[in-house]
């Protein structure tokens, strides 16, 4: 039964699925309310969530927060994977004391204090969630541009989305050519296993090499045909700048995000004066 | 006629390179052409076109001489921005020319990118023009390898250039998608005026398509011919390892051996055969003889049911419930167009997909519980992208790898049978992605039978060749009949399915269509209108001059037919 579900749990998470999250995550959910805002609004609210609660250490504003910023990752519907390296990040950093303080009986004096750090982690984590995987890579790259960042670095950001996919299927057969013609250790015993893990983890970095040449001999046409679309030419042109800038629009729904958003924070803080 | 490109006394030589690519090169093209550009692997033609668009001289280096006028402008004195506007160029690796998620920001991104404040529309309009008009939100992995090809050219067009140029546009396609570019362009240059120029090896599309033909021979313009008088320069073209089509083969070989006095052009398409054959008529009806009992089974698939996950919406369904069943000992040719699952297939037998539901067998064992070891020795699949198989840094080692890690005897002696046979011991310490098409093409087989699978897949061994490699490639595989025992090959080449299958299964849709000899396949014609496959021109040839008739090489089609007179009425 414990093979049966260990193996389960090893084909869902195969490089298959880690692309198709980072696709679906990038832009399978394009229609969601956080998608359609305008970056820019986005951008502000961001700044707002994910350095406020590091200066706050008032309870009820910071629980408030953090619903918030639930509902928005809900509404902004995150793909499964990003949700649980998530979790695994809000527990590795913090999360674990607070468990550990409780278990073993610590008081209020003790618990207080960590849930006010796990929840000034999850809270910007949360946000950044929303913000960087709610968007698509393009409307926040424009709401970046527009905040002054280069070109550049924006055309990296949507570039490294279209480029992701190829990657992780170039790794995948590469690692598949490995598991065809390699001999891995045989895994019955517990010592097997573990070289098995170690076989599992030198295969992966013997497999980085053939994925850079490849990658290496494919941009070679990607660097030429960017040059024949006039990427260079647009990067110091402040007309074409403004054409891309053109599209971003704030919207009535815009101002209502806000408004709530605002509205929500207000509550809170006046219940935490009020107690 | 206006030249819209010409060139004087060019020559380029790479930096490092001990002679020049192109050398003292002369050339004119008329505006409004449709030119196909072939010649020898290496003879300059990629070259040359890059030189068209003014990436030679401008942004890959070397050594030039001589003048390039594109649409009057010298291209040393404009920069690639200006001619990018004048000449629109698509590679043959085309996915990575597109840089963008969605269709029509990949479309318009050029425009955009010059400033054009009307860059939407513009790049709708290529999109129009190149027939993805709708599918302008979708995104760029939602498409076929063919539209994504379509993607590409409209990317180039968008900026409105008077002069396309494309690197072997149908290399990778089924003759359905193929079939589609052309008549795309064809569009682009009768109705929009745009002059086309093509890398091409496949002959017959040329006859088709192209109004003429520029022959390269190392690194000079040989000759410049419109394309029928081009394509019956058979014996020219063999030497420079081009195929004329089929028809004008046979053409060719019936008037040299005298058997007609041909005062026409030698046909060279089956339009024109039907004229130039009409006295030839069929002398035997032959029948292919349907013996050797099965052996016994090797794999089997029951039930299958596959789907793949997708980004939105609901998982992709390949397969429903398919049963098939493949023998020890057969050569079996799986057909079908793009995405008819040929792929999905090979992948399954080799264990890399597991089926949603449904059972895979190998010699009667299920898939499941078979350990990957085990698997490896039993069946073996060389990927299509033989780029991915390379794993170390020389092909020897490459090679010897899968022997090596399991101590097989004499893995030495064994890996260098291997690269003997394969004609690939002067390069054993080379990298494999360095290679050739051809070269690499041969590494990826060798390193497939390694481990001498009884079992051995191929997917679309001789795509992305020219035709002289490929045929060196299917010499290789009739060359290995002996030592593979079973063999199971996914491709869209019909000629070498005619030539070396002995069982054609027909993909479509995730179902098996049809199951049979190639004369089963072949001779029901509609079958072959329904899911698409084109059988090789001379068998359609055949087929036009009389119903009866199924022969798929010219040399069987001269056995089948002859001349009445010659051979004095005996036969009648």
């Amino acid at each position: 039964m414990m093979q049966k579900l260990s193996e389960s749990v090893l084909d869902k998470f195969s490089m298959d699925f880690l692309r198709n999250q980072v696709l679906k995550n990038a832009y399978g959910n394009d229609d969601t309310v956080i998608a359609k805002r305008d970056p820019r609004i986005l951008l502000i609210w961001y700044l707002f969530f994910g350095l406020v609660p590091w200066f706050v250490n008032d309870l009820p504003f910071l629980l408030g927060c953090f619903l918030l910023v639930m509902v928005t990752t809900v509404l902004a519907k995150v793909a499964g994977l990003v949700l649980l390296l998530f979790a695994v990040g809000v527990f590795t950093q913090t999360g674990y004391l607070l468990i550990a303080t409780w278990v073993f009986g610590g008081d209020a004096s003790a618990i207080a204090p960590l849930l006010i750090l796990t929840l000034k982690v999850a809270t910007i984590s949360l946000a950044s969630v929303t913000v960087f995987s709610g968007l698509d890579p393009d409307r926040l790259s424009n709401g970046l541009m527009w905040f002054g960042c280069p070109e550049r670095l924006s055309f990296s950001i949507s570039y490294a989305y279209r480029m992701l996919p190829m990657l992780m299927e170039e790794f995948q057969n590469v690692l598949l050519s490995y598991r065809l013609r390699g001999n891995p250790p045989v895994r019955e015993t517990v010592r097997g296993k573990i070289k098995y893990l170690i076989y599992q983890i030198k295969i992966i970095i013997h497999a980085f090499y053939p994925l850079m040449l490849n990658t290496a001999k494919r941009s070679r046409t990607t660097v030429e045909a960017l040059e024949l679309k006039g990427y260079r030419y647009a990067a110091v042109n402040k007309e074409v700048r403004k054409m891309k800038l053109s599209s971003l629009k704030v919207i009535y729904d815009d101002m209502i995000f806000l408004a709530v958003s605002f509205l929500w924070v207000a509550v809170t803080i006046f219940i935490s004066t009020m107690i | 006629m206006k030249n819209i490109i010409s060139i004087q006394d060019l020559t380029f030589t790479y930096p490092g390179a001990d002679k020049p690519t192109l050398d003292h090169l002369n050339l004119k093209i008329e505006k409004g052409d449709f030119l196909a550009i072939v010649g020898n692997n290496g003879c300059g033609k990629s070259t040359l076109c890059k030189v068209f668009n003014g990436l030679i001289p401008h942004f890959i280096s070397g050594t030039f001489s001589g003048n390039v006028w594109v649409d009057g402008k010298n291209t040393l004195e404009a920069d690639v921005g200006v001619l990018a506007h004048k000449v629109g160029y698509v590679y043959q690796d085309f996915e990575n020319q597109i840089v963008r998620p969605t269709v029509l920001d990949d479309a318009s991104y050029a425009c955009l990118n010059y400033g054009m404040k009307d860059y939407k529309e513009r790049g709708g309009e290529a999109l129009s023009q190149c027939g993805l008009k709708g599918r302008e939100d979708e995104y760029i992995w939602q498409l076929s390898g063919g539209q994504t090809h379509l993607l590409a050219l409209a990317g180039a067009v968008a900026l409105g250039p008077d002069v396309l140029i494309l690197d072997e546009p149908i290399a990778q396609l089924d003759p359905g998608h193929a079939d589609r570019i052309y008549d795309v362009l064809k569009e682009l240059n009768e109705k929009y005026g745009k002059t086309i120029i093509v890398i091409e090896h496949h002959t017959e599309y040329i006859a088709d398509y192209c109004k003429n033909v520029l022959l390269l021979r190392d690194g000079k313009a040989a000759w410049m011919l419109p394309a029928g008088e081009a394509l019956a320069r058979v014996d020219e073209l063999i030497q420079s390892n081009i195929f004329p089509p089929q028809v004008t083969i046979a053409g060719h070989r019936l008037r040299s051996e005298c058997m007609v006095p041909f005062e026409n052009p030698l046909p060279t398409t089956v339009e024109d055969g039907k004229q130039a054959f009409s006295s030839l008529i069929l002398q035997q009806d032959r029948k292919e003889k349907l013996d050797c009992p099965k052996q016994k089974e090797a794999a089997r698939f029951t039930d299958v049911t596959v789907a793949y996950r997708s980004v939105k919406g609901e998982p992709k369904t390949v397969f429903d419930g398919l049963n098939l069943s493949i023998h020890k000992g057969e050569k079996i040719a799986l057909i079908g167009s793009n995405g008819a699952g040929k792929s999905t297939l090979m992948k399954m037998l080799v264990g890399l997909l597991k089926p949603t539901d449904g059972v895979v067998e190998l010699h009667g064992i299920s898939l499941k519980n078979m350990k990957a070891d085990q698997l490896s020795r039993q069946i073996s699949l060389v990927y299509q992208n033989p780029e991915e198989m390379f794993i170390k840094d020389s092909i020897y080692s490459d090679i010897a790898y899968a022997m090596q890690v399991r101590n097989v005897k004499d893995w030495k002696e064994k890996t260098e049978g291997l690269l003997k046979r394969f004609r690939l011991s002067e390069l054993s310490d080379r990298d494999g992605r360095l290679l050739s098409g051809g070269q690499m093409r041969r590494a990826s087989l060798a390193i497939g039978v390694a481990l001498n699978p009884e079992i051995l897949l191929l997917d679309e061994p001789t795509a992305n060749l020219d035709i002289a490699t490929r045929k060196e490639i299917m010499r290789t595989l009739s060359d290995m009949k002996d030592v593979t025992d079973t063999v199971m090959i996914a491709t869209h080449d019909m000629q070498l399915v005619c030539e070396w299958a002995e069982r054609i299964i027909v993909l479509c849709q995730g179902q098996v269509m049809a199951d049979g000899t190639r004369d089963e396949i072949f001779g029901d014609t509609q079958l072959i209108s329904k899911v698409g496959i084109r059988p090789p021109e001379i068998f359609s040839m055949g087929q036009a001059l009389d119903q009866r008739a199924l022969c798929y090489t010219v040399e069987e089609f001269l056995n089948a037919f002859s001349y009445e007179t010659s051979r004095a009425g005996g036969n009648k």
